[in-house]
């Protein structure tokens, strides 16, 4: 299996700092982007996604290539990153995230992209946190069922039911933007 | 009973509706966090390999002592060997010695017996 990153990866973890710097240009923004939409707060998720990286940095002189593509072992990391917060998180939070903004007042005309994407935020912060992740990793993420399965160390039939228990949920939450 | 139809209408539209998310910028401050980390990570490396070293030469020194004897020791013998000229009269010297030793007894064993 070809590994883009194995040769980045190794000379990362021998000191190679533009190794590392090339490592963080590829892969920060999908990693910052997926703990956004798993935190839904820009501040945790740079700090989990900072935490990925420290262990990254603290593991890539021990990366044996061939075990597992080194993407999806850095998106498990940022995952279980996020799950570690999202676990540490007050309740009370909880609720707060889970709060979807009441649609009706605004049913009637065109939204604002700014708004729309943040009603869609909120919903999606709104499901189980599993469900969140499937639907973040496979609809947003672009990752194929195989490799969500794999980050969230899960089958593919599980994987499969998340997603459609997310969807339908995720669609419900969202019913009065079908149109929009 | 949901049908096959319903499930890949629900993916299609969750699809689109997390198309129009906005994208999440990456702050410089950021990258300059994760570089600080690996600058951090590598150093402290590179400081604990030099380590078992830097007590050999001065043992239950600060890491500072040993290496500054060290680059000390290296800068002095640096300086000596470029500075310094071997004298003339030495080197003559060991030029006859080492004739001498090349060339030939110049006596046989057996002349005087």
């Amino acid at each position: 299996m070809f590994d883009p990153d194995t040769d980045l990866v190794k000379r990362a973890g021998a000191g190679d700092r533009a190794a590392a710097q090339a490592l963080m240009a590829r892969h920060l923004p999908k990693m910052l982007s997926l703990a956004r939409r798993m935190l839904g707060s820009q501040s945790e998720a740079e700090d989990a996604v900072q935490d990925a990286f420290l262990k990254l940095w603290t593991h890539a002189a021990r990366w044996t290539p061939g075990k597992a593509k080194f993407e999806t072992w850095l998106y498990r990391v940022t995952m279980n990153k996020c799950y570690d917060r999202l676990r540490k998180r007050p309740a009370a939070n909880l609720e707060e995230a889970a709060d979807v903004p009441d649609p009706a007042p605004r049913a009637d005309r065109a939204l604002e992209t700014a708004d729309m994407s943040a009603e869609i935020e909120a919903a999606l912060a709104a499901l189980p946190e599993r469900q969140r992740a499937a639907i973040v990793l496979c609809h947003h993420q672009e990752r194929g069922n195989v490799e969500a399965a794999e980050i969230l160390g899960v089958s593919v039939e599980a994987l499969e039911s998340l997603l459609a228990r997310g969807r339908r949920a995720l669609r419900s939450r969202l019913a009065h933007l079908r149109d929009g | 009973m949901r049908d096959v139809d319903d499930f890949q209408n629900d993916a299609q539209w969750v699809g689109g509706a997390l198309g129009r998310l906005s994208t999440v910028p990456v702050p410089a401050a950021l990258e300059v966090r994760i570089l600080g980390d690996f600058d951090r990570l590598t150093e402290r490396r590179r400081a604990s390999w030099l380590a078992p070293l830097l007590e050999t030469i001065w043992p239950g020194a600060p890491a500072w002592r040993p290496a500054a004897a060290l680059a000390g020791a290296l800068a002095v013998g640096l300086a000596m060997g470029v500075l310094v000229p071997l004298g003339d009269e030495a080197s003559a010297t060991e030029q006859s010695a080492s004739v001498m030793l090349d060339a030939p007894p110049a006596f046989e064993i057996g002349e005087n017996s």
